[in-house]
């Protein structure tokens, strides 16, 4: 018995000292850094009094020193994935490189200081930075930002677009689907708050809180242009927007690919968008006609999350239903290409943002545009303020 | 060069010859496009041979700057990784009461998957470096690191066990001490062992490089390159990066039978 007992012991003592093995791999990790976390921490401190007050930014700063600053420090932030282009169109302006930071799909880095110029959505990053509710960094009034449409580098986001294939053989579909989403946009508009909730229940990643932050930011982007005007008609593709959109898209998408390079750099408006579903949707008293395809399915950018509040309304309020579609909607998420999905066929509309239907189009696709719901670009820069 | 002959006479006909006929076989039915009709596949989510290639000729610069980046982190987290599993291999032999339960232990991390280690290893590295190119290398290269460990420590461990039979009684008759046993029969055995397990960790290194390039702060690597290029719906750009990819693995593979050839050359 005593031996038994022995024997336990030692296996238990064995197993003590592996789990403390494995953890002391894992404590050395981390030692390292908070002891190496002191230096750094200071040495931002001294370093900092030569440009400004304190480590960060100052409210009266100009959005060119802030940039000048933070690039020079090489802690710009952005996704990457086809995200950067307007960051990189920024940085170019004040004569910056236009390298920047991967930057999780978090605010952790922006949180510990390896971002100090951090990308962020108005209607999704900015409101988890600025907010204290479940998943947010509860920064408030600490931050500010530099917004993409202030400094003439904005570029169009979430549209809804198809093949040409598809809106040629199907063109009152389209105009079916244009004119009840669009009917969505509008009630969803005038009701953020309804339109948050039932965005919520078609099945959220965030917390009710956010998805109604999130329809009040999404709101001011289908309602306002890129020079703060308001919008009365939802959808509404404006040529100056998509031509400004186009020309930094060809300036700033670098392809390796000769073929690719050569069409994108070739590209007209009439390469990626088509006004005319649209003007026969939208136009007083139109007559939409039988749709030629009744079961559609549109492909999102992303997870479900008010960004999208139109088509949840449309389908949750049966606009869809009045126009003789049956919508089905399919969330985005990771690295879920929009484009190849509608370009396969696998669904047939979905929502991108134009820069990327233009890399899409110039690697051989043939998609176009065919409503422009975001009249101005929601991508900011967000900063960390000094007390 | 005559040894490297040797070892190619050696390697039948069957084992280097069927293998590249394949190989062939492959490539031609795709540039004649009866491999996209067998897969139900268009020419753009699968391009030709000849368009990828024409693609890598032509940026042969930048596709060498990120095969570079890859391969540090490739090869420097194989040989740290290699390195700590041979010790902990040798640690758990002169322990073999808990070393077979230390190792099993060690083994679950392979269970842990890349994606999974990759964030947390950019986060636990942020302050090692103000140059992000650095400190996000190193989050690349723990990654890789971990993954190579495991089977190095496993096999080595084996290696210095599983000894012939009365192999160990020999040396004990001898009176020989423990270094002798080691240097003289332990280490000795274990080197077959070495190369089982680099035959395991070689292409799992390259794997997790690639993998672990998703994640990381600073934009470079050919791993990166294919997740770039296939979110922007560059599917040729992307094949070239993904060509780029398999050569790397295949060569350090070679590099490794060639390698095993050359040190095992008489064993058996």
């Amino acid at each position: 018995m005593k031996v038994n007992a022995m024997l336990k012991i030692k296996k238990l003592g064995i197993l003590f000292l592996v789990c403390a093995m494995v953890l002391s791999v894992f404590a050395g990790c981390t030692a390292k850094t908070s002891t190496e976390a002191a230096p750094t921490a200071t040495a931002a401190a001294t370093e900092a009094p030569a440009v400004v007050e304190g480590p960060y930014y100052s409210a009266d700063m100009t959005a060119e020193q802030i940039v000048v600053d933070a690039a020079s420090q090489g802690k710009v932030g952005n996704w990457g994935l086809g995200n950067e282009y307007e960051i990189q169109a920024l940085l170019s302006k004040y004569g910056q490189d236009t390298t920047y930071l991967s930057q999780a799909f978090d605010m952790d880095g922006f949180d510990d200081d390896s971002i100090l110029l951090a990308s962020a959505m108005t209607y999704n990053e900015l409101g988890l930075v600025k907010n204290s509710y479940d998943g947010g960094y509860g920064y408030g009034d600490t931050v500010s930002y530099i917004d993409m449409n202030d400094e003439g580098v904005a570029m169009l986001e979430d549209n809804i677009f198809c093949t040409k294939t598809f809106a040629e053989a199907n063109p009152n579909t389209v105009k079916a689907f244009i004119a009840a989403s669009m009917k969505g946009w509008a009630y969803a508009c005038a009701n953020p708050e309804e339109a948050a909730e039932i965005v919520y229940s078609y099945g959220s990643s965030v917390s009710s809180e956010h998805q109604a932050y999130m329809a009040g930011e999404v709101k001011k982007l289908v309602e306002t242009d890129t020079a703060g005007n308001t919008v009365t008609v939802y959808g509404k593709m404006d040529t100056a927007a998509m031509q400004q959109t186009l020309d930094l898209a060809k300036t700033y998408i670098k392809l390796d690919d000769a073929v690719a390079a050569d069409a994108l750099a070739g590209f007209e408006l009439s390469n990626i968008m088509d006004s005319t579903y649209w003007d026969a949707a939208m136009a007083d008293g139109a007559v939409l006609g039988t749709p030629e395809k009744t079961d559609v399915t549109i492909q999102l950018k992303w997870l479900p999350q008010a960004q999208f509040m139109g088509y949840y309304v449309a389908l949750a309020k049966g606009y869809y239903d009045e126009v003789g579609l049956n919508v089905t909607i399919t969330p985005g998420g990771g690295d879920i290409s929009e484009t190849t999905a509608v370009y396969s066929g696998q669904v047939d509309f979905g929502v991108t943002w134009v820069s990327n239907l233009i890399a899409a189009n110039a690697g051989g696709m043939d998609l176009i545009e065919v409503a422009q719901v975001f009249q101005r670009s929601g991508l900011v820069l967000v900063y960390k303020l000094n007390d | 060069m005559k040894k490297i002959k040797e070892i190619v006479n050696k390697n039948s006909f069957a084992t280097t010859v069927y293998p590249i006929l394949f190989g062939v076989l492959i490539v031609v039915l795709w540039q004649t496009q009866i491999l996209h009709k067998i897969l139900g596949a268009d020419t753009f989510t699968l391009p030709m041979p000849s368009r990828i290639f024409d693609i890598i000729l032509a940026n042969t610069d930048s596709i060498w700057t990120n095969v570079v980046a890859t391969l540090i982190v490739a090869i420097g987290g194989l040989i740290v990784g290699s390195a700590l599993g041979f010790m902990l291999g040798v640690l758990a032999t002169f322990a073999p009461k808990w070393g077979a339960g230390g190792l099993t232990v060690i083994a679950a991390f392979n269970a842990i998957p890349i994606i999974a280690i990759a964030p947390i290893a950019n986060n636990l590295t942020k302050d090692l470096s103000d140059n992000p190119e650095i400190r996000s290398m190193i989050a690349k290269m723990i990654v890789v690191t971990l993954t190579c460990m495991v089977p190095m420590s496993i096999n080595v461990n084996r290696g210095m066990t599983e000894l012939k039979p009365f192999s160990l009684d020999l040396m004990k008759s001898y009176a020989a001490e423990n270094r002798t046993v080691f240097f003289k029969l332990r280490l000795p055995n274990s080197v077959p062992y070495i190369f089982t397990a680099l035959r395991v960790s070689v292409p799992v290194c390259v794997i997790s490089a690639l993998v672990s390039e998703y994640f990381a702060e600073f934009i470079i690597g050919v791993g990166r390159q294919i997740r770039e290029n296939i979110v922007l719906a560059q599917y040729a750009t992307a094949w070239a990066y993904i060509t780029v990819a398999c050569a790397i693995g295949i060569i350090l593979y070679i590099i490794l039978l060639i390698a095993e050839g050359i040190t095992l050359k008489g064993r058996k």
